[in-house]
């Protein structure tokens, strides 16, 4: 009934709008351009923010999160093994595996990151392929290397596969002082190069690290391989739940979104300012277009009309100016994204420097199905807005004087 | 006979000084055809406006098919005009980005008929005036006459009990003009529509069953 009402309405407004075609043409183009704008300036910022992301996939293990301690509401959350089975059956959780990890030095002072974490976790989590050797045997002290510090202690400590490690670890007697003392460690392998913090990392069992600091129960973190890039923020979201901290380099995905939310929010606002010259146009028009036709509307009153239905027709009118400023924009939008990606790119690229070279390669602007949508949806919302005033003008007629002064 | 139009001590001032109607008192039986007369000036427009429901009176009773008129309830007033009046005006005021058959369905619109009730309606009320072959025309392409013809039809569209009518021939010549009175004079006979014709034209006069003339807002006894 309403639905029929409405389509009705739509059906006299086409007339109405199909008479004078040209200015509705050019009343939408003025919206049409604010459109475009607000398009542009949108696709051009979700392109460089997926860009950005997809050069961080490109160069970080996404999949790999690390869960730690957290302090919420004063109170420290602990991984406690009950939270380590807790996390280990978030969805999309592949395989994770409870670490601790420690500081130690070599004894000619070289700095170690060690983690603690069992030979399986280290298959399944961290996903090694081995340069050299293979993984450790579970409760023996044997070490796997990242590349990089395997390449420092062969350069500087003249330590090769195969050979012992001799490690200080520091302890504190009961006095409470350090001593340090020696422990020999087993090279049993080398990593590939990963391009992420495992190059800088010496990997033990965790049982020989936790007896080491003497605390069987402590356990440092957590790490988790999530399966698929698209259910890392869903896992995050999980280990947050449990009150834990998560960390991994998904963070630097969130530092891009969060400024490039920012940046997009303050382009399209000053795309949008074209958005009012638009506005100010339909409620010209309108405004017009309700004068020239006040003997009409005295008439349509005189013959039934409510001042309702005097509104909704004139804003049936607003919305085909909406509809057709909006399909106008979008387009202008796409070939303002198109002048941007074969002209814009080269001068882009060539600010961001190399870490985003992979640029080249795509379009620099990104336009989605949804930023189409709000581009509609603006040019209609507005145009409905601007009519608003014109209409109630026009509801408000007087329909003896409308039909005796009227042109 | 049953009485359809009443008023009582009907008056209208504007800005409280000029004076449109005094103390008017008329009773108006269905069926009736009847010509109101009197120069510029004299009222009769006002008059029609009040009994349509567009003007309110400064002071008197209006009583249409028995009911008394609240001039101050405005969704009474729509209402009124939607179901019991229909109007016809001297430049014959059709929409003119709608065809002949769009304009007879257009009171329909906001009365909540159907689409096909709405169509069916206006082709018959088309084919009553003569113009079942011009329904896809627009006012445009239509001599004053047929435009006339139109706005009659768009007048009965609602099925009103009473028809309105501001000087219908006044733009019209003569001949155009005997035609369209011939009209609403044949529709008064088949359907039994009240007409209340507004016009300056004596000669016309003699051909409705009555004539009312108002003088400086008074009715001529």
């Amino acid at each position: 009934m309403i639905l029929g009402k409405l389509i009705d309405y739509l059906k006299v407004s086409a007339h109405q709008v199909a008479r004078k075609r040209t200015r509705v043409f050019l009343t939408a183009l003025g919206i049409a351009i604010g459109v475009a704008a607000v398009v542009g300036t949108v696709a051009l910022g979700e392109g460089v923010r997926y860009q950005a992301v997809e050069a961080i996939k490109d160069q970080s293990d996404l999949t790999l999160i690390e869960a730690t301690a957290d302090i919420r509401e004063g109170a420290i959350q602990f991984i406690t093994p009950a939270k380590i089975d807790e996390l280990g059956a978030i969805s999309h959780v592949e395989a994770s595996s409870a670490v601790v990890r420690e500081a130690y030095t070599t004894k000619r002072q070289t700095y170690l990151e060690v983690v603690g974490i069992d030979p399986g976790g280290i298959e399944g989590v961290i996903q090694p392929e081995f340069l050299r050797g293979e993984n450790l045997e579970p409760g023996s002290r044997q070490a796997v290397l990242g590349h990089d510090v395997a390449e420092t202690l062969q350069r500087y400590e003249g330590v090769r596969f195969g050979d012992t490690i001799p490690i200080l670890v520091r302890r504190y007697d009961d006095d409470g002082m350090p001593v340090d003392e020696e422990v020999q460690f087993t090279l049993v392998g080398v990593l590939q190069e990963r391009d992420d913090a495992f190059d800088q990392v010496m990997l033990i069992d965790r049982g020989v690290a936790q007896g080491l600091r003497g605390d069987e129960t402590a356990f440092d973190g957590v790490l988790i391989r999530v399966d698929q890039p698209e259910e890392v923020f869903g896992v995050v979201d999980g280990v947050k739940d449990l009150g834990l901290t998560a960390k991994g380099a998904f963070q630097q995905i969130e530092s891009v979104n969060r400024l490039m939310d920012v940046v997009v929010l303050i382009l399209a606002f000053f795309a949008g300012v074209s958005l009012i010259v638009g506005v100010l146009m339909i409620v010209n028009t309108m405004v017009t277009s309700v004068f020239e036709r006040t003997r009409e509307i005295g008439i349509t009153m005189a013959i039934g009309a409510s001042p309702a239905d005097v509104i909704y027709l004139i804003l049936a009118e607003c919305f085909y100016i909406g509809l057709i400023g909006g399909v106008l924009g979008d387009l202008l939008g796409i070939a303002f994204t198109g002048v941007i990606n074969t002209f814009g790119k080269a001068f882009i690229i060539a600010q961001l420097g190399d870490t985003f070279s992979t640029f080249a390669e795509g379009d620099i602007t990104l336009i989605t199905p949804e930023i189409l949508a709000i581009g509609m949806v603006i040019a209609i919302v507005l145009s409905l807005a601007s009519g608003l005033y014109p209409a109630l003008k026009a509801a408000h007629l007087n329909p003896v004087t409308a039909i005796r002064t009227g042109v | 006979m049953e009485t359809i139009i009443e008023t009582r001590h009907l008056n209208k001032a504007y800005n409280d000084r000029v004076i449109a109607l005094a103390d008017v008192n008329l009773t108006i039986e269905k069926g009736e055809f009847i010509a109101l007369l009197g120069r510029s000036g004299s009222g009769k427009s006002t008059l029609l406006n009040i009994l349509g429901g567009l003007d309110a009176p400064t002071s008197g009773e209006v009583r249409i098919d028995g009911k008394n008129i609240d001039f101050s309830d405005r969704k009474s007033l729509i209402t009124l005009r939607r179901e019991s009046i229909g109007f016809i005006f001297q430049s014959f005021n059709l929409i003119p980005a709608l065809t002949a058959q769009e304009n007879v369905e257009y009171p329909l619109l906001f009365n909540y008929h159907d689409r096909t009730t709405r169509r069916e309606r206006a082709a018959d009320l088309l084919l009553l005036v003569g113009l079942g072959d011009r329904a896809h025309h627009y006012p445009r392409e239509m001599s004053g006459g047929e435009q006339q013809r139109v706005a009659i039809a768009r007048a009965l569209v609602g099925d009103p009990l009473i028809i309105l009518a501001d000087e219908p021939t006044g733009n019209l010549d003569s001949k155009t003009r005997d035609e369209i009175f011939s009209l609403m004079r044949q529709v008064n006979r088949e359907r039994d529509t009240t007409f209340l014709i507004v016009t300056h034209e004596r000669e016309l006069g003699k051909r409705t069953d009555r004539t009312i003339e108002l003088l400086d807002g008074s009715v001529v006894t």
